[in-house]
């Protein structure tokens, strides 16, 4: 502590009587240890929750450890079982798809939704928490749910595909290739109110000016969308894709209680994969590396996003 | 200003850090004893909804007043791993209550139990045949107060008016045959011949326990048969298809007590709940029990089942009390206690079975007196050290061919496969 002090008065400039130097420097010292107090009780939850299991997840990864006895060190043995490991390979892909599905759709359907929304119209605050809604309800009941819905056999979805004439409606969770869409449109489904309201607070900031100005200039609704409108949420746009791509990659909840990963493998996430093999299996170690891997991707996948944006703003 | 922050940061980290180390050895302060009188601290899961508990504890702290029992109450969906968490955080509750023999293998193999060979030898050990399903490696690290395994529930009321006789010595074929016989109804009235829960066990579990196999080696041709006729039973109506069951969570209580099924094998714990509502007026369902049906016909019954038993924590600090508790739990004192609320009880002999059969609305016909009494009990899953992660495996290809997805063939082979390269070979 006192290397600082000293520092700082080093990079103080030299005029001043040494009373008022003293002074100033109490002062200074009050108000860091007043930043410190007011970072401190945030700080020491987020060290103790996130930070430190962070690290030790980082160092785990690196060794064997079955949670009861000493860990033993496993050099990079967790990172050449991964690359065998089907199970990894399952759940990456999913991870991937849920992504690609999860990503654009929730996108395009609230922004949609809050283009929609964004008028000035009798009863539109109804409309807004009735889509807000999900996003606050119980996910459990919402999979629960859901799942009742996507019922192979006496669901109300497939009956109603029946009624409209499909003879063969998809299986949804209990087929291995209709259960990842039935979890993304879940998903969907239950996500869109929150980026809504993100995209209509940007929509409300962007001033009625431009938009008069580009209908002077004749544009019609569409060109204004595309000239004005998008252009102009682009931080909000930006703001929402790294959300959901962090949000996406991390799934874990929905999936666990909808589908536990099933059929089979075929809604086996990451997250779910390193819950399985640490908590369940006891390979701590393993499961380590797994998440040590999930950070990678979802770090360079916000660096792409962080990068793109940039090259955008120049 | 930056070099401050992160100067303050360091500190915090430090402090934490310390923090987090004086949090694990305070929760060894209190030992319990306070005055010649001991506390011991057992895990429990849904204290309140689960009797057996207390009446346990209650007929325990009666036998022995200087001892006192605290329930470490923890919710029966998460137990497992709340308890996974707890001893590996250096927890001293004293006893562990054992959930099934998948978690017992983990306990074992993670040397987190102090032998009880003392308490097991002190035992007679032919009136508990569940106790030697806690030795690992030649030690007792467990021992069982409640041994549950499969009977046949059924629907007295459906047979009658099917003129169908009672289930008795059925083979799987006559099961299915019957439960064709007692299928009707369509839509909301469907009532179905039999329900097969959901569960791997349902079909795997018969079929390794009346073979006698084994999971621990990967090969599992002997679960085509019963697979091939679950998968008949479901194709014509018979019994609930997998999927809806799944996805609606169906409860097979609810089946049974609401009479839309007329059989459902099933463990004895559902006896309890039985007793319970009947006597609560929620359900009028006359019903009995019956073994098992058998892959041949005969007179020997063979089911599987599994016992839920005490361990004693590493970590304890009284282990000459939990010893004498997990004596009494297995004994004859704690099968009466358990077998007075309609469970049943590791420790077996004819006056507890007439207690058993002397509850209120118990069935009193000589069937079902007959499937209370098994020949032979195997456990309901895989054991052992491995037992979580070939569980696993063997969950998600039994969904997959439940559902349709893959073929019985195709579905046991990658069963084989995956248990060999992801289990075995690690």
């Amino acid at each position: 502590m006192t290397t600082i002090t000293e520092r700082r008065d080093s990079a103080a400039p030299p005029s001043g009587a040494p009373a008022r130097r003293t002074a100033s420097r109490r002062m200074r010292r009050r108000s860091i240890l007043v930043g410190w107090s007011f970072i401190l009780p945030n700080f020491l939850g987020f060290a103790l929750f996130t930070l430190i299991p962070v690290i030790a997840a980082f160092v785990l990864a690196f060794m064997h450890w079955d949670a009861y006895n000493p860990p033993t060190w496993a050099g990079f043995s967790n990172f050449v079982r991964l690359f065998g490991d089907d199970n990894f390979h399952v759940a990456l892909s999913n991870t991937l798809l849920f992504a690609l599905g999860h990503v654009p759709l929730t996108l395009a359907i609230s922004l949609g939704l809050a283009l929609l929304l964004n008028q000035k119209l009798r009863g539109i605050a109804f409309f807004r928490v009735a889509i807000f809604f999900p996003y606050i309800t119980s996910l459990v009941a919402i999979a629960i749910v859901w799942n009742m819905l996507f019922d192979p056999t006496s669901g109300p979805i497939n009956q109603f595909l029946h009624l409209i004439g499909i003879a063969n409606p998809p299986g949804w969770t209990a087929s291995t290739a209709w259960s990842l869409p039935a979890v993304i449109i879940t998903a969907v489904w239950r996500d869109m109110g929150y980026y809504m309201v993100l995209f209509l607070a940007g929509l409300q900031a962007i001033p009625q000016e431009y938009y008069e100005a580009a209908s002077v200039d004749g544009a019609g609704r569409w060109r204004q969308f595309w000239n004005v409108t998008l252009p102009s949420l682009r931080p909000t746009t930006f703001l929402v894709l790294v959300l959901l791509s962090v949000s996406s990659f991390k799934v874990f909840d929905l999936i666990f209680v909808m589908t536990q990963g099933g059929p089979g493998r075929a809604t086996l996430v990451l997250s779910q994969l390193i819950y399985q093999d640490g908590i369940i299996n006891g390979q701590f170690g393993y499961s380590s590396a797994i998440s040590l891997v999930l950070f990678v991707i979802v770090l360079i996948v916000t660096v792409f996003q962080f990068r793109i944006q940039q090259r955008r703003e120049r | 200003m930056k070099r401050s922050l992160i100067a303050a940061g360091a500190v915090t980290a430090a402090l934490a850090l310390a923090l987090s180390g004086c949090a694990g050895t305070s929760s060894s302060a209190s030992d319990g004893s306070s005055g010649g009188k001991t506390t011991l601290r057992v895990s429990v899961w849904n204290y309140k909804q689960t009797p057996e508990f207390k009446a346990l504890f209650t007929a325990f702290e009666k036998a022995n007043p200087n001892i006192t029992i605290q329930p470490v109450d923890i919710l029966a969906a998460n137990y497992e791993d709340k308890v996974t968490t707890m001893l590996a955080g250096g927890d001293t509750t004293d006893i562990i209550t054992v959930k099934n023999l998948t978690d017992f293998g983990g306990y074992a193999q993670k040397k987190q139990f102090v032998s009880v060979n003392d308490v097991a030898k002190s035992l007679p050990d032919d009136k508990i045949p569940a106790l030697d399903d806690y030795k690992s490696d030649g030690t007792y690290y467990a021992v069982p107060y409640r041994q549950d395994f499969n009977v046949l529930f059924y629907n007295k009321t459906m047979f009658k008016d099917a003129g169908i006789a009672d289930p008795e010595n059925l083979t799987w074929d006559e099961f299915a045959a019957d439960a064709k016989k007692l299928t009707k109804g369509t839509g909301a009235d469907k009532v179905y011949g039999a329900y097969i829960h959901t569960w791997n066990s349902m079909v795997q579990g018969f079929a390794a326990a009346q073979q006698n196999k084994n999971y621990d080696k990967p090969s599992y041709s002997w679960m085509k048969d019963q697979y091939n006729l679950t998968l008949d039973l479901q194709k014509d109506g018979t019994i609930m298809n997998w999927a809806t069951a799944n996805s609606q969570q169906t409860s097979y209580q609810t089946m049974f007590e609401t009479q839309k099924a007329a059989m459902v094998p099933m463990g004895t714990w559902l006896i309890a709940p039985l007793l319970a509502d009947a006597k609560a007026g929620t359900t009028n369902v006359d019903w009995g029990i019956a073994p098992t049906p058998q892959i041949a016909s005969g007179d020997k019954v063979t089911t599987m089942g599994g016992p839920t038993g005490f361990g004693i924590n590493k970590n304890s600090k009284h282990v000459d009390a939990a010893k004498k508790f997990l004596k009494f739990a297995a004994g004859p004192d704690g099968a009466k206690a358990v077998a007075s609320i309609g469970i049943v009880p590791a420790y077996h002999s004819t006056a507890i079975t007439d207690e058993y059969f002397g509850l209120d609305g118990m069935p009193q016909d000589a069937l079902s007196k007959k499937a209370f009494n098994p020949d032979v009990i195997r456990p309901d899953g895989p054991t052992g050290p491995n037992a979580a992660a070939i569980g696993n495996v063997l969950n998600q290809e039994h969904q997959l061919i439940m559902t349709g997805s893959k073929s019985v063939d195709a579905g046991i082979s990658e069963m084989e496969s995956r248990v060999k390269s992801e289990v075995l070979n690690q």
